[in-house]
This record gives C-alpha cells, structure tokens and sequence, in this order.
C-alpha cells in the first residue's frame, strides 16, 4: 500500500463543540463576531439520536494561525446559553481531520 | 386511560428513499449501482446533501459486515461531493469522541459501528494515517489517569470497551501500517496499548471471584497477535511501563541528537 507523502502542515481546522442544540449558525457568528478572517465555515446541527446528549458544532477553517490562540484564548470553556438559559460551556480544538474543501469551482457530476 | 400513541417517524418519500438506498439495498454486490442512484438525487438541495450526509455518518443502521461498502461509496462519491465527504469524516470523528465523553453502554453498538467505519474509510483513503494514529491514542488517553487511585470517571476500572474499540479499529486496518514510519508509528503505539492494557488488568477490582474478562484477554491477544506474529507481550503493567519507559528514553536522545538543545532540567515528554 502506497501512501502519499502525508502533510504535516500547521493545523488551521478547528471546532467549537457541545454547542446549544437550539443554537442556529446566525447566532452563534453573532455571538463570536468579529469572525476573524477564515477560509471556511461550516455549522452541523445536533444529532437528535444522542438524545438528551444531542449537541452543535461549527467548523472554522482560520485563514491566520495567529488568530487560533487568541480564537482558543477567547472561546475555550465560554459558555454559550440557550433559548431557556441552559448553559453550554464550549470546546475549541483543532480538528482532527484538517481537511477543507477546495473552494474551486468543482466539477460538475456529469451522472 | 389516554395513553400517547407510539410516533412513528413520517418522512417525505425522497428520505425514505435515501434510507433504503443506505440501510436495505447497500450490499458488497450492490455498491456500484446504489453508487449510481446516489449521484442521481438533486445534490444542489442542501437538505438532500445534509440528510445524505447525515444518514451515512449513521452507519450503525447498516448491517456491520456492510460497513465497508459505506467507505466505498463516500469514496466514489468524494470527487463530486468532496463537502459531503469531508463532513462526514468529520461527523464520525465527533461521534468517536461524544461516545467517550457520554459513556453510556446503550450506545456501545454504535461506537464499535462508529470505530469500524473510520477504520474502512482509511482502507478506501478518505482518512490519512494521522487521523488513525490519534484516534488510537484518543482510546487510550482521553481522561485517563495511570494511577490506580485517580478517578477515571469516563474510564473507569471496570470499562474495558476503549480496549475493545482499539482492537475492533486495529482489526479492521492495522495490517496495512507494516512498512516505513507507519509501521515505526504502529509499534510505538502497541507499546502504549500494551501498558493501557495491563493497567487495565491489574486494577484490584479483578480478583480470583472476579477475574479480569476472558472475552476481552483474547481478543486483545488476537489482534496483537494477527498484526505482529513476532512481538513478545508484555506479562505484568511493571514490564509493559518498562517498554514505555525505554521507548521515551530512546526518542529524548534521538531528539537531542538532532536538536540543538542546551542541557536543561525539564524533561521533554
């Protein structure tokens, strides 16, 4: 098995997770504005097979790696409310799979 | 009495469809045709990309011999829905990790599902080795404390099933890191499972009434031994920590061999 020289680049991926389930993408770029400059940004809505465990998470591909420590310094541990005032205290990492897709127009499937 | 009646979910006819594309028709023999129907649905709804997404990223709803022809049709869908497929990578990773974090037996089906998956997606070369490596040590470090009176809340003694997801994940592709620094990176790891393991075993909690399970000493004896015939296992934590202890020593001086550092007092770890 062949594998491609794998890229140790810095990681830029990082997630915010154990977001309020309630919580949409508008609010939560309100609550962390001003958004610093990224790449990519993608919001995935709770699981609701996880039951009362169901969370949110966003996906923020930073175009600094400068604005990570101060992103992690500013959100890690923050707590996020929900619409009754439950409290989420947050985590941010990095992701675990860095990728992020091409911003290319792609090819379109021809089916 | 006026008893809430049972709700069955009603989808819209496009859902049920993607559900039996994934959940009834998706077979090793089937693959290349629920492959072709699948680039038929109308990608450009965000809510029939999304459902899709989400609906293969729920792969436990597949009969867990088929999980492998999930892999391989995110693999042949990744060229034309490279989103999905990176969100889905991602939504298996996340599912890894809230299954360590909610810990609740009820979804340990799911979690060996979940482990299986990230393990063929690697064998169809959606995921790079990276991203198995730290999902391995994820296993067997997240909120582990190797001390035998420091609270483990999410791992406690008696939890053996982090051994069983590193087995079940080691099963399904550790054969293919058998050459260059893979398979350095896999025999360090084993070093480090190896003393998780026995520290594992040798909790009191196992005693000649109790003894430590012997489903799950030989599976982790298969597995260790299918993927490295030759390795001597370790017998007792003392050894398997010895091992670790070496293999720290060796890369310090390898590091500092290469590493322009000064004599200091902190060890690097």
């Amino acid at each position: 098995r062949r594998e491609k020289r794998e890229k140790e680049n810095a990681p830029t991926k990082v997630v915010v997770r154990r977001l309020p389930p309630s919580l949409s993408p508008e609010e939560f770029l309100e609550q962390i504005a001003p958004v610093p400059e990224h790449t990519d940004f993608y919001f995935c809505r709770p699981d609701m097979s996880l039951g009362s465990n169901a969370v949110s998470r966003a996906y923020i591909n930073f175009a600094k790696f400068e604005d990570i420590c101060l992103f992690r310094e500013k959100f890690d541990g923050y707590v996020f409310l929900d619409s009754k005032g439950n409290e989420y205290p947050v985590v941010v990492e990095f992701a675990p799979y860095q990728k992020c897709a091409k911003k290319k127009a792609k090819k379109p499937d021809p089916k | 009495p006026d008893l809430p009646q049972m709700v069955r979910a009603e989808r819209p006819a496009w859902q049920e469809y993607i559900r039996k594309l994934l959940y009834k028709d998706l077979s090793k023999t089937t693959t290349e045709k629920v492959l072709r129907q699948a680039r038929k649905l109308n990608w450009d709804d965000p809510e029939v990309s999304s459902y899709m997404t989400k609906c293969i990223i729920h792969v436990w709803n597949m009969r867990y011999n088929n999980i492998h022809c999930a892999a391989n049709l995110l693999a042949g869908l990744a060229p034309y829905h490279e989103e999905v497929a990176i969100h889905v990578v991602d939504g298996v990773l996340e599912d890894i990790r809230i299954g360590m974090e909610i810990n609740h037996p009820k979804f340990n089906q799911r979690r060996v599902s979940m482990v299986k998956f990230l393990g063929e997606l690697y064998n169809y070369r959606m995921v790079e080795s990276a991203v198995i490596f730290k999902t391995l040590y994820t296993f067997i470090t997240f909120a582990v404390f190797l001390e035998a009176n420091a609270p483990n809340i999410l791992d406690q003694p008696e939890h053996l099933f982090r051994v069983r997801l590193v087995c079940v994940l080691l099963d399904v592709c550790g054969q293919y890191f058998d050459r260059g620094s893979s398979k350095k990176k896999m025999d360090c790891f084993l070093v480090y499972f190896q003393r998780y393991y026995w520290f594992k075993r040798q909790a009191s909690i196992w005693t000649e009434e109790r003894p430590f399970p012997m489903d799950i000493e030989y599976l982790y004896r298969d597995t260790l031994e299918s993927l490295r015939p030759k390795l001597q296992l370790c017998t007792s934590f003392e050894e398997a920590q010895k091992a670790v202890d070496e293999l720290e020593k060796e890369i310090r001086e390898k590091l500092a061999s290469i590493l322009p550092i000064q004599d200091t007092d902190e060890q690097t770890e």
